[in-house]
């Protein structure tokens, strides 16, 4: 699926811990979270996925030392399960459900997110990822690209000059033995660094990207200055208007707020800045992602599905706190439903599959037919 | 004229010696060019000065003159040259940048700011070319040596060069890849008129192909140029057939397997004459029964059988030669002979002992184990130093040392080496520290991996005289290679390794013979005879 999908139906996963604490809701998001990562990971040709922990693993653990953390270090509430010793610093005073609920939706809030981002991680390689940066961080989007496949390459490294020391009997005693495995794969991995830039260096890759030669040293100076004073007042316009924002009361000028349209301001001027350094990068990018009818009904449904959950919570709607006295939250229909909407990507997964497979197959006879010609 | 360097000289940056000294050379529009000489006589330099990778990636200083397709590189610089010349380095891991077949011949186009629409078109073309449509989607870790080979070369193409330069693009790859790459090479020779400039140790590879050649010997010397027949007339270095040529005074002098039948033809042999280089069969002191080793694949339990049933026996004085193609599960048998990979089933046994299980470390006392790259072991001071790291891994007291190491770098052609840093010196001498830092505790068995890439002539000969050597002192060796001459140099055994199992064994000349692309030279220019080697057939003719 189109990237873009992703990004939106992450955003819409992600939202719904960080506006509500209602327990239902957020299970109902983790639960999906879950499933879509479990739909990823088994798609047939599938990337070289980087193994994950278990959403559900991680979600055990943060709900539990979330509970134990809050439950140990906040002592509000009615409910009072025991009392540790006062002598006991931080954790001494009451035990009480109130406060163990309320971590336990903590690490709940964690674990929704954590699961969230890896369905992202799984589902979009790295270098699809970069292809949505700016172009004018094309030198980054490369490094990363080479980072990407560097550091397999250098467990590989790792690997070999672990059994070539093996073989000269070397054992691993102390901090002394690990001199003849770093050393080796220290040297290995700059030479090989060496090589690559050579590499790319024959193949036109400069990190000041091809500037056009039609314009002279002296106007592109000029333009580099304008973009540098511009940053400059934007970012500043930037913290200004978030200093102003934390002032108490706000900073009025003459009764109108200035945060926000410093802010405005100053955001546009780096945009600006970046998009303008970006046109001067020489650079096409090869990889094109396709939209396709899939794509659009997948992020109409992301939005869809919290956009109920938005509205209620902007009207201030009833979120869930467990204090002062412990309760059962109320289920409301009307929020919880619409989340299935999350669910539509294993749909698209499935269906971009089929359409996959069916291009696809020419491909792999062909392949085979080569393969059977070759042996 | 397509490349002319008119006294071409350059020291790299604080170099005691010139790399290149006043080097003079012409190549015309779609020569085929090989450029030939020893380790460290400066090939890979010359061959940079020609996209201008040395002066403006290396630094250092350069005099004289070259000029490439009507540019100066010197003055271009090499993001000028990417458009004029493509070059394909000679370690294909080293120099992908992108982890995608497509992505990976699209990044020089995405470089020149190609547009999109356009960029399409260019790497279909270029995927044609090499024959590499099929693979256009593959991650490119999955690719074997010879495809990876062609995915390099095709990136390398895409921004439609002229001149394509290869720095020594078989050196990784079996017999049979090897031919491969090679003949997609002299295809874009000879039908798109591409300018070829192609670095080589083994000449006899690529001598067939080629109308033109430089030999760099190196030590100050001037550069030969000619054509191939008249150079290697006139150097030492040269393929068994023009070796044998050369002995027997045959004249043109036959460079190829072809050119050499026309005068070793019609002779008929009686089979009989081959006698059989090994005996009856010696006491093994090395043996495998029917290993089976298994990778464990990520997630969905199943695996890839690497070696299935491999038996192997090792007798001291003996050389046994493990041949196979890329990925046959030659490294891996080797390992599991010493514990670093451990068979699911099967036993090793030294010298009457089962050592299936028993320590690495405690069996490497007895087996020197050389693997494919020996700079994975090096990593000490001097090359003394590596040598007793070794003696201290195993806890050997200098009292007790079994051979005294002054006497094995010796031994080894290493004596005025002893304190120098070891990766400061030649591919041929690095590996030889290596052997050293293994050979330091007498091991009775050797293991050597791949032990001629990136050798010269020189390295090679000294290699298998050293193999000799150690055979004669009764030592059971194993070489795995792809070099089927040095094979046939040292072999007294070959088995042959397809797909995890051992196909064939026996006498050298049989088995080499049997498989397509082990064939030594000389084996093919006398059918039936029973000789493999330059020396073993012109005692045969003599008598």
């Amino acid at each position: 699926m189109h990237p873009v999908v992703w990004f939106v139906w992450i955003g819409a996963a992600a939202l719904v811990p960080l506006v509500t604490r209602d327990p239902f809701s957020l299970v109902i998001d983790f639960a999906i979270t879950c499933v879509v990562v479990d739909a990823i990971r088994a798609r047939p040709f599938a990337d070289i996925a980087p193994a994950f922990a278990s959403p559900l693993r991680f979600a055990l653990f943060a709900v539990l030392v979330g509970a134990l953390f809050n439950g140990l270090t906040s002592h509000v509430g009615e409910t009072i399960l025991l009392r540790l010793p006062d002598a006991i610093p931080l954790i001494g005073g009451p035990l009480t459900g109130e406060s163990l609920i309320y971590g336990a939706i903590n690490g709940l809030i964690l674990a929704t997110l954590f699961s969230a981002f890896a369905a992202l991680t799984l589902a979009v390689p790295v270098r699809d990822l970069i292809a949505y940066l700016p172009r004018a961080f094309y030198p980054i989007a490369v490094v990363s690209a080479i980072a990407a496949t560097f550091v397999p390459s250098s467990v590989r490294q790792f690997q070999q000059v672990r059994e070539a020391q093996a073989i000269r009997g070397h054992r691993m005693r102390g901090l002394r033995d690990w001199l003849p495995l770093f050393m080796p794969v220290l040297i290995g991995g700059l030479e090989r660094a060496l090589q690559l830039a050579e590499a790319m260096t024959a193949r036109g890759f400069a990190a000041g990207g091809g500037e056009p030669q039609s314009r002279s040293a002296e106007a592109r100076r000029g333009s580099s200055t304008l973009s540098q004073v511009v940053l400059a007042v934007g970012l500043g316009a930037v913290l200004a208007g978030g200093v102003l924002r934390l002032l108490p009361g706000g900073a009025k000028w003459r009764g109108l707020d200035l945060s926000l349209p410093l802010l405005i301001l100053g955001a546009t001027a780096t945009v600006w800045v970046v998009w303008r350094a970006g046109s001067q990068v020489h650079h096409t990018r090869y990889r094109r992602s396709t939209w396709t009818g899939v794509d659009v009904v997948c992020i109409l449904s992301a939005v869809v599905a919290v956009l109920p959950l938005m509205i209620f919570t902007f009207r201030g709607g009833p979120g869930y706190s467990p204090y002062p006295r412990l309760a059962l939250p109320t289920f409301d229909l009307r929020l919880g439903l619409p989340l299935l909407g999350l669910l539509a990507p294993i749909w698209g997964l499935q269906a971009r599959q089929a359409t996959t497979q069916r291009v696809e197959k020419p491909d792999r006879t062909g392949f085979t037919a080569e393969e059977g010609r070759k042996s | 004229m397509m490349i002319t360097g008119d006294r071409l000289s350059f020291r790299y940056p604080a170099a005691p010696k010139l790399a290149l000294s006043e080097v003079s050379f012409t190549v015309s529009d779609g020569d085929f060019v090989i450029v030939a000489g020893p380790s460290g006589a400066g090939k890979s330099t010359l061959l940079r000065s020609l996209n201008g990778l040395v002066p403006h990636f290396t630094g250092g200083t350069i005099s004289g003159r070259v000029i490439v397709d009507g540019l100066d590189p010197i003055a271009a610089g090499p993001q000028r040259m990417c458009r004029h010349v493509g070059f394909v380095f000679q370690d294909p891991e080293s120099q992908f940048v992108m982890d995608r077949v497509e992505d990976e011949i699209a990044f020089a186009l995405e470089n020149a700011a190609m547009a999109p629409q356009e960029m399409q078109g260019r790497v279909v073309e270029v995927l044609d070319l090499l024959d590499l449509t099929a693979l256009r989607g593959r991650s490119l870790a999955t690719l074997s040596g010879g495809e990876k080979k062609r995915v390099s070369i095709a990136a390398a193409l895409a921004l439609r060069p002229r001149v394509l330069v290869l720095d020594e693009p078989t050196s990784q790859l079996d017999p049979e890849s090897a031919e491969d790459v090679l003949t997609a090479v002299a295809r874009l020779n000879t039908e798109r008129g591409l300018t070829i400039v192609l670095a080589e140790h083994r000449l006899e590879r690529v001598l067939s192909f080629a109308n033109r050649m430089i030999y760099v010997p190196g030590g100050g010397k001037g550069a030969i140029t000619g054509s191939p027949r008249d150079v290697v007339g006139a150097i030492e270095l040269a393929p068994p057939v023009a070796r044998l040529g050369k002995a027997l005074g045959w004249s043109p002098l036959p460079l190829t397997l072809e050119e050499g039948k026309v005068f070793a033809g019609g002779r008929v042999f009686d089979i009989a004459a081959g006698a059989p280089r090994t005996g009856t069969l010696p006491v093994p002191y090395l043996t495998a029964e029917s290993l089976d080793v298994t990778y464990a694949s990520r997630g969905n339990g199943g695996g890839t059988k690497v070696v299935s049933g491999a038996s192997l026996r090792l007798a001291r004085g003996e050389v046994t030669v493990l041949m196979g193609r890329n990925g046959a599960g030659k490294s891996t048998l080797l390992k599991s002979l010493v514990g670093l990979v451990r068979p699911q089933r099967g036993q090793v046994r030294l010298g009457g002992r089962d050592i299936t299980t028993a320590p690495v470390a405690e069996i490497c006392r007895d087996i020197a184990y050389l693997p494919q790259d020996p700079n994975a072991l090096l990593f000490a001071d001097t090359v003394m130093e590596e040598l007793q790291v070794t003696l201290r891994n195993h806890g050997i007291a200098p009292s007790d040392v079994p051979v005294p190491a002054a006497a094995l770098l010796a031994e080894l052609g290493l004596a005025d080496k002893a304190d120098a840093y070891p990766r400061d010196l030649s591919v041929g001498e690095r590996q030889r520290v290596a052997l050293a830092a293994m050979m330091v505790t007498r091991p009775g068995v050797v293991l050597l991996d791949e032990p001629t890439r990136g050798l010269d002539y020189e390295a090679k000969d000294r290699l298998a005289g050293l193999i000799r050597q150690w055979r004669d002192a009764g030592l059971a060796i194993l070489l795995v290679t792809h070099d089927v001459e040095l094979a046939a140099a040292v072999a007294d055994r070959v088995l042959m390794m397809v797909d995890g199992k051992i196909e064939a064994r026996g006498d050298p000349h049989d088995v080499l013979t049997s498989a397509r692309g082990f064939a030594p030279q000389i084996a093919q220019l006398f059918p039936g005879s029973g000789w493999l080697t330059v020396p073993e057939a012109l005692e045969g003719l003599a008598s």
